[in-house]
């Protein structure tokens, strides 16, 4: 019988290639699709927990695609994909921040999404969005590279009781908003007039797109070109003074506002000590958790009328397709099945007013019945959101302009007192202008 | 023969750790190089172009924010290395005592290196908020100030701010070093120099600092490099703001790499960290040199 002697070096040469095959993942011998699915907004422990039986319910519904879900920070999101561009491992389909799939359309990593948008066109679905620039946002050289599928509002939350005592009618407008705030303000109390984050954070230029759009400025025109400093200058200049006023001029916020990110003016706000409070819709469900003793005496302000129009901000958050896919088909079918109306209530309970449905059909539900702020803000701010490029469509350069936080620095300079909003405003437009100039 | 094939089996085992450190030291150093030659511009078509030295160009002569990073960044590694420096030496001569708790005290003083970057960033906000950090707290019980600082929000209080939590951060590990330099000094020389009438401050400027200058050389060296590259601490205390106050090198690499989407021009900035952490070194060891010569003088 003959005997297999190996050396030392054949024996180690062995075990490396025994451990590679076992760790290489193998071809799945069912012939089952696995979509690789990056979520980057619905990471926390409760939209997780809301999430993964939705997943298993389009498996139960579609045999032979299997969904791998992997959560993707915030923070991370702009190296993970970048890297994973440069890498060439995209997941099949992600959903993630709002300029994402046109900037990666740029680098020509994106699927075109027109047939899905046409399904929604002819399916009545799209004229059942809640604003035509959800969409609209995507479409970029003759193409749309994502679709909506949920909505982030941008509100201003007050507390009626504060109100009530000191004799204001809620403000509708900027010259009551002012007067409401300033007369609110109550220092020897421990309240703040507003409460609002200046400090160098993505979330502030959040709010100061309000005011801007309100006022009749903008970073785009109708055609997509950068007006931030020239033709929407003055709106811009009036927008940024009339914010930032609040901090340097009437003295009615926190002292420290040009440090604030967005959990400081939100907590400030739960904890009772402002009287009206600039968050996001998720605030809704911090008031409700960490101080519920609060949650009656709060109210959500109607978007107010500016000087020239009455909008606010809210961020179509897309879904998209990475164009090499080999699960192509897969991946649509997938997108398809989870924009469908109705399907998401599940995430939106797990975070109230955090994430809301793109489609009116869906917006008289059990939730917003039972939950007055939502309700409140379902009709006084859901109707009058729109994006960061209105009134243009997206261009990859708007996820630039978000990323560096180009129209946050206006308001945080201001604020901490380094420049005067016309200063600001045109050297924003500057840093803005060198994008078209690469 | 056998010696030959037990030394190529020697390489081969070795090669995979040795792949490793190419992999992750010298090929992205190439990368970065090569990289910082091309457009790179990720919302651009044809972000391989060759560019040539157009980032590096534009980052010297046309855009007044690498300037302001880099002024942040020498003033930001100034302030924690000098700062750390005099707080180490001070209590490595503390530690160098024979005190009681000596033992308990070397550990304690520990604390702020094993404590995770980001978790330190997260203590120092809470520290330094305007309404509810123990800053301001502390300080207005003491009588000290009538109105909260605004430790972080404040242009010219943010820089210091962060340099008082950088020198936290650093002044564990030189204490260490300095230690361990300060018990290697001979006593008979210190002995020698009280019998020749010097008094503590001489004994310790012309003998003690001597005998600990390599030591200092080298952690100063160390701790000016982690300053310089440092991220983390940074941008979670104050995102580079406000209005750009304590904005660095290292959070333009990262904003300009990953929010602005223009790699090319990151890697630019990064090479040229690069060039300025270099000369930082060679600045060191001529200092070093120069003192050694001196020292050498006096013999």
């Amino acid at each position: 019988m003959s005997s297999i002697k190996l050396t030392r070096r054949e024996s180690i040469l062995l075990t490396l290639g025994g451990m590679f095959a076992l760790g290489t993942n193998g071809v799945n011998a069912q012939g089952q699709s696995t979509l690789t699915f990056w979520s980057v907004r619905l990471n926390t422990p409760e939209l997780q927990a809301a999430l993964l039986p939705i997943l298993a319910q389009f498996e139960a519904e579609n045999p032979g695609i299997k969904v791998s879900n992997e959560p993707v920070s915030g923070n991370l999101v702009y190296p993970k994909f970048q890297a994973a561009v440069q890498g060439q491992q995209m997941p099949d389909v992600a959903e993630a921040y709002s300029y994402h799939p046109l900037q990666f359309a740029a680098l020509d990593q994106m699927a075109e999404m027109d047939d899905v948008v046409a399904d929604w066109e002819s399916s009545g679905r799209l004229a059942d969005v809640v604003n035509e620039f959800a969409y609209k946002k995507f479409f970029w050289n003759d193409h749309y590279w994502g679709v909506p599928y949920n909505l982030d509002p941008r509100a201003i939350y007050y507390r009626k009781d504060i109100l009530e005592q000191k004799g204001i009618a809620p403000p509708t407008d900027w010259e009551s908003f002012q007067a409401a705030v300033i007369a609110a303000h109550d220092p020897a109390n421990d309240i703040s007039g507003l409460a609002f984050p200046a400090g160098n954070f993505h979330i502030t230029q959040h709010f100061f797109m309000g005011f801007m759009f309100q006022a009749g400025g903008s970073i785009l025109n109708d055609k997509g070109e950068l007006v931030f400093g020239t033709e929407a200058r003055d709106a811009n200049i009036q927008a940024l003074t009339y914010l930032t006023d609040f901090a340097t001029k009437h003295k009615v916020t926190p002292e420290g506002v040009g440090g604030w990110d967005t959990p400081d003016a939100e907590t400030y706000f739960t904890q009772g000590r402002a009287a009206f409070g600039m968050g996001r819709g998720a605030l809704i469900g911090q008031i409700q958790r960490e101080n519920p003793t609060m949650f009656e005496k709060v109210g959500v302000l109607e978007t107010l009328q500016g000087p020239k129009a009455k909008l606010t901000a809210g961020f179509y958050n897309p879904m998209f397709v990475w164009k090499f896919s080999p699960q192509l088909d897969a991946a649509k079918t997938f997108v398809r099945w989870f924009t469908e109306p109705g399907r998401l209530q599940p995430l939106y309970a797990a975070n109230p007013g955090g994430l809301w449905p793109i489609f009116k059909s869906e917006f008289d539900s059990e939730l917003t019945r039972s939950n007055p702020l939502m309700g409140e803000m379902l009709t006084k701010v859901i109707p009058f959101t729109t994006d960061f490029a209105y009134p243009g469509t997206g261009i990859p350069e708007m996820g630039v302009i978000d990323g560096e936080k180009m129209f946050a620095a206006p308001v945080n300079e201001v604020v901490v007192g380094t420049k005067t909003p016309e200063q600001a405003i045109d050297d924003a437009h500057k840093k803005m202008a060198q994008l078209w100039e690469e | 023969m056998l010696q030959k094939q037990r030394a190529r089996f020697g390489y081969f085992l070795v090669l995979p750790a040795l792949l490793l450190v190419v992999l992750l030291n010298v090929a992205p150093l190439i990368q970065g190089l090569i990289l910082s030659m091309q457009s790179q511009n990720l919302i651009r078509p044809n972000p391989g172009n060759f560019v040539g030295a157009r980032h590096y160009i534009r980052a010297l002569t046309n855009d007044p924010e690498f300037w302001s990073s880099t002024v942040n960044t020498f003033y930001y590694t100034l302030g924690s290395v000098v700062f750390a420096y005099l707080v180490s030496l001070a209590l490595a001569l503390l530690l160098n005592l024979d005190i009681k708790g000596r033992a308990f005290l070397r550990a304690l003083f520990l604390i702020p290196w094993v404590v995770p970057n980001v978790v330190t960033a997260l203590l120092w906000k809470w520290f330094y908020n305007d309404q509810f950090g123990l800053a301001n707290f502390a300080l207005s019980k003491l009588g000290l100030i009538s109105a909260p600082i605004q430790w972080l929000s404040t242009p010219s209080m943010a820089m210091p701010s962060v340099i008082a939590v950088q020198v936290w951060k650093l002044y564990p590990v030189m204490t260490v070093v300095l230690l361990a330099a300060l018990q290697n000094v001979p006593r008979e020389v210190l002995e020698a120099a009280k019998v020749d009438g010097a008094n503590p401050l001489q004994r310790f400027w012309y003998v003690t600092l001597n005998f600990i200058r390599p030591s200092s050389m080298i952690i100063v060296l160390l701790a000016a490099i982690w300053t310089m590259i440092s991220f983390d601490i940074v941008y979670l205390l104050t995102g580079g703001g406000p209005a750009g106050a304590t904005q660095n090198l290292a959070i333009m690499v990262y904003t300009k790499a990953f929010w602005a989407s223009q790699l090319g021009y990151a890697s630019a900035i990064g090479v040229l960290m690069m060039a300025f952490l270099i000369a930082l070194g060679i600045a060191q060891q001529a200092l070093g040199s120069y003192f050694s010569k001196k020292a050498g003088e006096h013999v």
